[in-house]
């Protein structure tokens, strides 16, 4: 017994650390059985007493992954080609041409994305300094400022995005970055997919902007349809269709109305603009109303270079984020054309906090924010210096609302309005409240699995897993008899060791991943077959008991190592290869075949010299 | 209890008509790789794919029919497991979840007398279509490389080389009867998925571990009968060997057979494409690889007798 003294000490060390890792899993279960039982406000008592020992051991409990207990899975793609449009200065023809390159070949090749840009300027001849930094660094330099701008945009982005997350109050999400520019969000428990796709795309930039007078807006309505009347409409050579003016939000603007009658009987030849986007007043506004079907037509115009000559340099058209409810004409849905000055005054970065109510005045939800004392002092001058006038709340470049200005605004608060209900309302205030992410995410992937998906899954993977075990157990005891009984003991080991290490290191189990637990269970009585027949081979030669166990253990050990080895190597590839799921069933594989070699050799190499010492004269092989 | 008594099976003598049936067999997986051709799942493809699970059966033209007239055709549909469970899938890339969402409107509007619930919702974007593809191909070169250099490390260079080959026999033979075999009865759903890509993986790293286990006893063989000629050492390192091979697949048939009928839909293409894996990869470890081993060391013989005579 005494020699062996190390071997039961690390023996014992291991099951008690791996069941150590495992008692939250169960503890985290026995609550969630507890607080099922009880009712209501009993419930929610036992909740706040235990809440942290609850908390913890779900912390630290096995986690199981997305297909195991329905969730969403989603892959962003920080849109890195805008964040450099977006950090660049003195913007003109040719940088905008490059971009669009530049663009273009980042989606169709593998190329790395900083190459392509360094590429697309050199063909050129044009220095980055022109757009960048200044005028003295070298194009490398701007570069290599460039990409860690890059980096920490996306992982800005992730914070931003798990702060989000967090409001939206998930239990247990995990955000990851993965690769250079993408961020994988996992949400289990989740299923109201169109909410978190709001919630993770919205740029969430807030920009306060002024909308420029009636009587400027006027002149240019007039330029581009006098201009449109002369050199004919829309279908156009440009083709660049400009889906920068996007979508839709509500304005509730006090006057509606008949102003259409006013526009009626424009004839369309003559006045083709005009027809298009019909001009109605409100307040100190010029304000265009167009249908939905005829948005692209008016983007494809407003695109086009030579109407953009038209239209002054510092102003721009923006679209109300969602069409006018007020507005009924010919069953149509109608949106608003707002002329702004570019420049905003006041960003979204000004804003301290935001809460969505509901206006005791109009019933209508609101989100109400208010700003840091800068921007309260910046807010107070430009209402004061505009009263009379329309500043417009622009989110994500669409308008939401343009109220008239009152009066000088000393308080720093401010309110949106025109959100279609109160949930929507509160993503605003999230989205608010978290911040804007710094450069626009695509979703690329996005997986959802349902919650009854899940239970099913796991009530299947763990028949299977149950039924592998008991059948390789009788088989074992049968062709091998004690040994087999000893191989089945390990066996036993095996699969706790497993779960107590993916319990450790906070892995997660995945349905492949139970299915790799059952490959294992098969997998794991090779060593100790090699080692039997070994044994069953040098006793065949005549040797006596003690004599035969040691090669035979020793001989098989080389074989042991080497293929467990090999398929340990395939296991690997296969984790880095794979993601979630896939990653699931690399880890418990490698896991068991670490598990299985050490059972295999040391749990019943003790066994059998236990024995030995006791005295057994013959052990049965079979 | 035993299996197998002594055995001694003169497997290298025999082996020109183990390679016939190899070939052969090859050859009827390729062609099946050939005329049917994998089918790809949308992890590989991009696009989305919708499984949902009606309350009562439904026929799969009515769904198609009702998607048909949304203007949505050309969709796969298929049963997933069980006569309730659809799959629905399409290529089609649109911005968002465009495609998924007019799915389940249609499903609703048209089929109003039976209720379903989304079970699995899956979209792809094309650019991680294409990355997988690539990565897939990356990671199976890797294993193959990783593992001939250290069979080739621990054994002979040769060893190294003709062990890869034997993973290529079988990688080839279960291509090619995955693609024989799919779709054949209706819940025998073997496209081209993530976990099909695991399957493969596991298995290179499974088979190779088989064929290890007979050079192994090679080697210490070669040592200590150093009179013997290569041929009759190999043969004698498989018969000594064969027990366990065979008892090492078995138990993992075994377990392979119960996940597969046990395991649930999503496991069901990797049990399948393991249970053939295991069956070649075992058979090209006890004929494959030592033969070609052995017919290789001959050639190399034969040509520096040759060029030292």
């Amino acid at each position: 017994m005494k020699k062996h003294r190390v071997k039961i000490i690390l023996i014992i060390a291991a099951v008690f650390l791996s069941l150590y890792f495992l008692y939250p899993t169960y503890q985290s279960y026995r609550y969630s059985e507890k607080l099922a039982s009880l009712h209501g406000p009993d419930s929610l008592s036992y909740y706040d007493s235990h809440e942290k020992e609850i908390r913890d051991a779900r912390m630290k409990r096995i986690k199981l992954g997305l297909d195991l207990q329905g969730g969403m899975r989603v892959v962003l793609e920080v849109d890195v080609v805008k964040l450099l449009d977006n950090l660049a200065k003195n913007k003109d023809d040719v940088f905008n041409a490059i971009m669009a390159e530049i663009r273009q070949k980042a989606a169709t090749s593998d190329q790395p994305l900083f190459d392509i840009v360094r590429a697309a300027f050199e063909s050129r001849g044009v220095r980055l300094s022109r757009y960048y930094g200044s005028l003295r660094d070298s194009d490398s330099d701007i570069l290599s400022q460039l990409e860690k701008d890059a980096m920490s945009a996306v992982d800005r982005g992730m914070e931003i995005i798990r702060n989000r997350v967090d409001q939206y109050g998930v239990s247990e999400p995990s955000i990851a970055k993965q690769g250079g520019r993408r961020i994988v969000v996992e949400l289990p428990g989740v299923s109201k997919e169109s909410e978190v796709r709001q919630l993770l795309q919205g740029t969430a930039l807030l920009e306060f902007k002024l909308v420029k007078d009636y009587d400027v807006t006027a002149k240019v309505y007039e330029a581009i349809d006098a201009y449109l009347a002369k050199h004919g409409s829309d279908t156009t050579s440009a083709g660049i269709d400009t889906t920068a003016i996007a979508a839709a939000t509500d304005t509730t603007k006090p006057a509606v109305d008949s102003a259409f009658a006013a526009v009626q009987d424009t004839a369309a030849k003559g006045h083709p603009w005009l027809n298009l986007v019909r001009p109605q007043q409100i307040g100190a506004m010029l304000v265009g109303i167009v249908s939905d079907d005829n948005r692209p037509r008016v983007n494809r115009i407003l695109a086009r270079p030579d109407i953009q000559r038209l239209i002054p340099n510092d102003m721009e058209f923006l679209w109300s984020a969602k069409p006018n409810q007020r507005i009924i004409g010919e069953g149509k849905k109608w949106f608003e054309l707002f002329a702004v000055r570019k420049q905003a005054e006041l960003t979204g970065g000004v804003v301290t906090d935001a809460r969505a109510t509901i206006d005791p005045n109009t019933n209508g939800p609101i989100v109400l924010m208010s700003m840091s004392s800068e921007g309260a002092r910046e807010w107070s001058r430009i209402t004061g210096a505009n009263v009379h006038k329309h500043v417009a709340i622009v989110l994500d470049n669409a308008i939401f609302s343009a109220p008239e200005v009152r009066g000088k605004i000393t308080g720093g608060s401010s309110q949106i309005e025109g959100m279609d209900n109160i949930e929507e309302a509160r993503l605003l205030e999230i989205v608010l409240k978290a911040g804007a992410l710094p450069a626009p995410v695509t979703i690329i992937e996005q997986r959802t699995v349902g919650p009854s998906l899940g239970e099913d899954s796991i009530r299947k993977g763990l028949t299977a897993a149950v039924v592998a075990f008991i059948v390789i157990v009788l088989f074992m005891i049968t062709y091998y008899r004690t040994g087999g009984a000893a191989a089945d003991f390990a066996l036993l080991f095996n699969i706790l060791w497993i779960l107590g290490v993916l319990a450790g290191f906070g892995a997660t189990l995945t349905l492949p991943g139970i299915a790799g637990i059952v490959l294992t269970i098969g997998m794991a009585v090779d060593a100790n077959v090699l080692i039997y027949e070994r044994i069953r081979e040098e006793l065949g030669t005549g040797k006596t008991l003690r004599a035969a166990i040691d090669p035979g253990y020793a001989k098989a050990f080389p074989a042991i190592f080497d293929s467990n080895i090999t398929t340990f190597f395939s296991g690997v590839v296969l984790y880095e290869f794979g993601t979630g799921p896939i990653q699931g069933f690399a880890l418990t594989l490698m896991i068991g075949i670490v598990a299985s070699m050490f059972s295999a050799i040391i749990i019943t190499r003790v066994l059998f010299d236990v024995m030995l010492e006791r005295g057994a004269s013959t052990i049965n092989y079979g | 209890m035993r299996f197998f008594k002594e055995t001694h099976i003169d497997f290298m003598g025999k082996r020109k008509v183990w390679y016939t049936v190899s070939i052969i067999a090859l050859l009827i997986g390729l062609s099946g790789l050939l005329f049917k051709g994998l089918t790809f799942g949308i992890d590989f493809l991009g696009g989305t794919e919708l499984i949902v699970q009606f309350d009562r059966p439904v026929d799969v033209g009515r769904i198609r029919s009702a998607l048909d007239r949304s203007g949505m055709s050309g969709l796969e549909i298929k049963s997933f497991g069980s006569p309730q469970d659809m799959l629905i899938r399409t290529p089609m890339q649109v911005e968002g979840t465009k495609v998924a969402d007019a799915i389940k409107a249609t499903l609703t509007e048209n089929i109003p007398d039976t209720p379903f619930k989304v079970l699995r919702e899956d979209k792809i974007g094309p650019k991680i279509g294409s990355e997988l593809r690539r990565d897939a191909v990356y990671a199976i070169g890797a294993t193959l490389i990783i593992i001939m250099i250290y069979v080739g490390f621990r054994f002979k260079f040769i060893y190294g080389v003709m062990g890869v080959v034997a993973l290529f026999h079988d990688v080839l033979m279960t291509l090619g009867f995955v693609a024989m075999f799919n779709g054949i009865g209706p819940y025998l759903n073997l496209e081209f998925s993530m976990s099909m890509m695991a399957a493969f993986l596991t298995l290179i790293g499974f088979s190779i571990n088989d064929t290890v286990i007979v050079f192994d006893r090679i080697r210490e063989n070669l040592k200590v009968h150093k009179t013997e000629s290569l041929a009759e050492v190999m043969n004698k390192s498989i018969n000594q060997t064969l027990s366990r091979t065979i008892i090492t697949t078995g138990t993992v048939v075994m377990v392979l057979v119960i996940l597969f009928f046990f395991g649930g839909e999503v496991n069901r293409g990797f049990a399948f494409t393991f249970l053939i894996g295991s069956v070649s990869g075992t058979y090209s470890s006890i004929y494959v690889a030592s033969a070609l081993v052995l017919d290789a060391t001959i050639r190399r013989k034969s040509k520096t007798q040759r060029t030292t005579r």
